[in-house]
């Protein structure tokens, strides 16, 4: 009996994922970004699959976070910063003149190399993206603190503290606090920006546990220079180079059987 | 091995050449702190504080003067700083950074080291007579805030400068606005040096005599000022009067004037530098 | 990285080693059978302890290269290949071993006659062919020699698999040769395996250099 429950589940994920590959979440079309005279992204075209880890590996200033902070519109904001292409999430256009970027970012969290919180207690912390959108009601704001903090996996350590100032716990405390802070806005998309980097391994391990179980609620992006990181982590690896993206598969095939030389280059330590 | 000992020596003489320098400066201001305490603490009293101005020295207090200074202080505050810090966050977060911007920046520093007196020159024409204000505490605060503000400015723009950027970014990537950023914030996390640098200005601004003499602020007024339209004076300008006068008494009285003076300064800049201080232990 | 490539090439220089040694062994023991000559033989029992201490220095060499440098892609498809490879050469390494055993254990001669219908010698000249083909292919990373084991691979098959009926029909002509004929038999057993060891050999070669599964290939159709 026990057996046969077993064969029906396995065939229904089996399905479930066959099904998510034909889904995209993120849809990105000729992307091109300048700063100024500078082009950072050179016609990047990719689809993101929901509910799956993507890391973007590639060497420094291959333009991988850039492209990362095109999916909440991070880059808006900077000096001679300028965009070319499509990137629709949900089929919807996000660079679209209707598109509120206060809207997008509630629906597109992100999470910082360095440990960012802000100066404030850990509930505050927390509660600060409900309170910006008016959410006042003290009991709402309790449980949703509360669920994302349970979310991020702190909630044990902190829950007798959260008066406490959030600069006082430990780096990878504040890290997931950070990650805490993005889930109580309840995105459906959290970017990553080499969120391990500051980080110790057992740090590291904790963020990337937290990563995989998150996966079946959200779709993340991770952008890492840690190969190791995006094989443990990832479904889905992009290989990213001065502003192109040279290979884009799943994690598997990218870290075994590397489609071009420069990838195998890359991932395999020969030039960096 | 001689070149290491030459540089000790160098080292060494640089130091003491700078104890030196610091020396003249402190001696120099304990010297005067001196002086002036010697000549005036004795004829510090209450009645000192609470007397208005009188022909006769022994008789003669400091109230309307320091009555005036209070309300040029108070007034000046209300109107310099929300200005100040308003202009300031302007220019830091929303100003397109461009040739525009530059100019501005530039102006205002210049700004900052005008001498006094002509701003004096411009509340007369401006406040006193355009507006019509008169000799007025409200035209002699309106002149200070003038004076200050430019202060204000670059001391708040400095403290919004130093705010880390993955603060603004964390509060941007949550969906906030620029708006609810700069609120919810950059504005707490820089007020320790907004404080500051506003406290410090107004310190400034208490000790300025020269813009309130052109204004009009008198040397002799019979009355402390009841509302913003009244004649005042304010405590430089009683020390100024004081002085010029040839009977010892009021010599006295304006040693006397200047501790107080002192005082309420020293107060302040304390003040400006226990905030400054909580403000760097919130970053480190 | 530098560190890594070099200690790649060590592995890489052990398992070549491994190879020619390993080649040898079978090939002195097959001499010291078709010769009689137990000293030979003697000195490929000797010579077992030899594989047997780079059989071990290889694996955990390769270990170590993998904790160390945690390989992926082609340095990790050489390591396992290395490996596996190593494993393989070890069993050649056994059977030459014992084929050394029975010249020392039986020293009379094996009749010219029983050598000849069992094919032993166009097994013998196949093998060395293969040993050739699987060497240039380790060396030289050449995919097309690792590949042309394959077909010699069935001829020994087809040899062995007559071998039963050929010693069967010649037990029966004269059963004074019934322990040369058995002792012949499993010696024949043995090359066939050694064919099978070379073939897996070669399936290493071509995963490494082509991240190919070739295994079991045949077994779906």
């Amino acid at each position: 009996m026990e057996l046969v429950a077993e064969k029906n589940t396995k065939n229904f994920t089996m399905n479930k994922e066959s099904e998510q590959e034909s889904k995209t979440k993120i849809s990105i079309k000729n992307a091109r970004v300048w700063y100024g005279d500078f082009e950072a992204v050179k016609g990047i075209s990719m689809d993101i699959k929901p509910n799956s880890v993507t890391a973007f590996i590639g060497p420094s200033g291959c333009g991988k976070s850039t492209f990362l902070r095109l999916f909440n519109r991070m880059n808006d904001y900077i000096d001679g910063f300028r965009m070319e292409g499509k990137i629709k999430i949900d089929g919807t256009n996000i660079y679209n003149k209707k598109i509120h970027v206060e809207e997008l970012r509630k629906e597109v969290g992100m999470v910082f190399q360095k440990p960012n919180p802000f100066p404030k207690s850990i509930y505050e912390n927390v509660a600060y993206g409900l309170k910006i959108q008016g959410i006042s009601d003290k009991k709402v704001l309790d449980s949703r603190v509360e669920k994302a903090l349970r979310q991020a996996d702190l909630w044990e350590e902190v829950k007798d503290d959260l008066k406490k100032s959030a600069l006082a716990l430990s780096g990878g405390q504040q890290q997931r606090l950070c990650i805490a802070r993005t889930l109580a806005v309840e995105p459906s998309i959290i970017l990553m920006d080499e969120p391990t980097s500051a980080l110790d391994p057992i740090s590291t391990a904790k963020i990337e546990n937290l990563i995989f179980g998150l996966k079946e609620k959200y779709t993340i992006i991770i952008v890492t220079h840690n190969m190791q990181q995006a094989s443990r982590i990832s479904d889905y690896t992009a290989f990213f180079y001065i502003g192109e993206l040279v290979e884009y598969s799943k994690t598997k095939t990218l870290f075994t059987k590397p489609e071009k030389k420069r990838t195998e280059n890359y991932i395999t330590g020969r030039f960096g | 091995m001689n070149k290491i000992q030459v540089n000790r020596w160098k080292d060494q003489l640089f130091k003491i050449w700078g104890i030196g320098c610091t020396l003249v400066g402190l001696i120099l201001l304990v010297l005067f702190i001196g002086d002036i305490l010697i000549d005036g603490i004795m004829r510090i009293d209450w009645g000192f504080v609470m007397n208005l101005p009188s022909r006769k020295a022994e008789k003669s207090g400091i109230y309307t003067a320091l009555m005036g200074s209070l309300w040029i202080l108070a007034l000046t505050t209300i109107i310099a700083f929300p200005i100040g810090v308003a202009a300031a966050i302007y220019l830091e977060e929303y100003a397109k950074k461009g040739r525009f911007s530059a100019l501005l920046e530039i102006n205002i520093s210049n700004l900052a080291g005008v001498p006094s007196i002509i701003y004096g020159l411009l509340g007369l024409e401006v406040f006193v007579r355009i507006l019509n204000l008169g000799a007025s505490v409200l035209a002699g605060s309106l002149t200070l805030s003038l004076l200050i503000l430019p202060i204000i400015i670059v001391a708040t723009r400095e403290s919004i400068k130093a705010v880390p950027s993955t603060i603004r970014d964390a509060s941007y990537a949550l969906g906030a606005s620029k708006w609810q950023t700069i609120w919810n914030q950059i504005l707490p996390a820089s007020s320790g040096g907004i404080l500051t640098g506003v406290i410090l200005s107004l310190s400034r601004a208490v000790g300025e005599t020269a813009p309130l003499i052109v204004v009009g602020a008198l040397a002799y007024v019979p009355f402390a000022p009841s509302n913003p339209m009244e004649e005042f004076s304010v405590l430089p300008i009683q020390i100024f009067n004081w002085i010029s006068r040839p009977q010892h008494g009021f010599i006295e009285n304006a040693a006397a004037a200047i501790i107080i003076l002192l005082l309420v300064t020293f107060m302040m800049n304390a003040v400006a530098v226990y905030y400054r201080n909580k403000w760097q232990k919130k970053w480190n | 990285m530098e560190n890594a490539n070099h200690q790649k090439e060590l592995l890489n220089q052990a398992g070549l080693e491994m190879m020619s040694l390993c080649i040898s062994q079978l090939e002195k023991a097959t001499e010291a059978y078709l010769n009689n000559d137990v000293d030979l033989a003697e000195e490929v029992i000797y010579t077992e302890a030899h594989v047997n201490a780079l059989d071990i220095y290889i694996e955990k060499n390769c270990e170590r290269y993998m904790a160390l440098y945690t390989p992926v892609a082609t340095d990790l498809r050489f390591v396992i290949a290395i490996l596996k490879i190593n494993i393989d050469l070890e069993r050649i390494g056994d059977h030459a071993y014992g084929i050394s055993k029975y010249v020392v254990e039986d020293e009379t001669k094996t009749p010219e006659h029983l050598i000849k219908v069992l094919q032993f010698e166009k097994m013998h000249a196949t093998i060395r062919d293969m040993f050739e083909d699987i060497m240039d292919a380790f060396e030289n990373e050449n995919v097309k020699s690792a590949r042309k084991v394959f077909k010699k691979d069935k001829i020994l098959d087809a040899i062995n698999s007559e071998a039963f009926s050929v010693i069967e029909a010649e037990i029966k002509k004269d059963t004074g040769i019934i322990g040369k004929a058995l002792q012949l038999s499993s010696i024949i057993k043995k090359y066939e395996r050694v064919g099978d060891l070379i073939k897996n050999i070669a399936e290493e070669i071509i995963f490494y250099k082509k991240a190919e599964l070739i295994k079991h290939k045949g077994n779906k159709k």
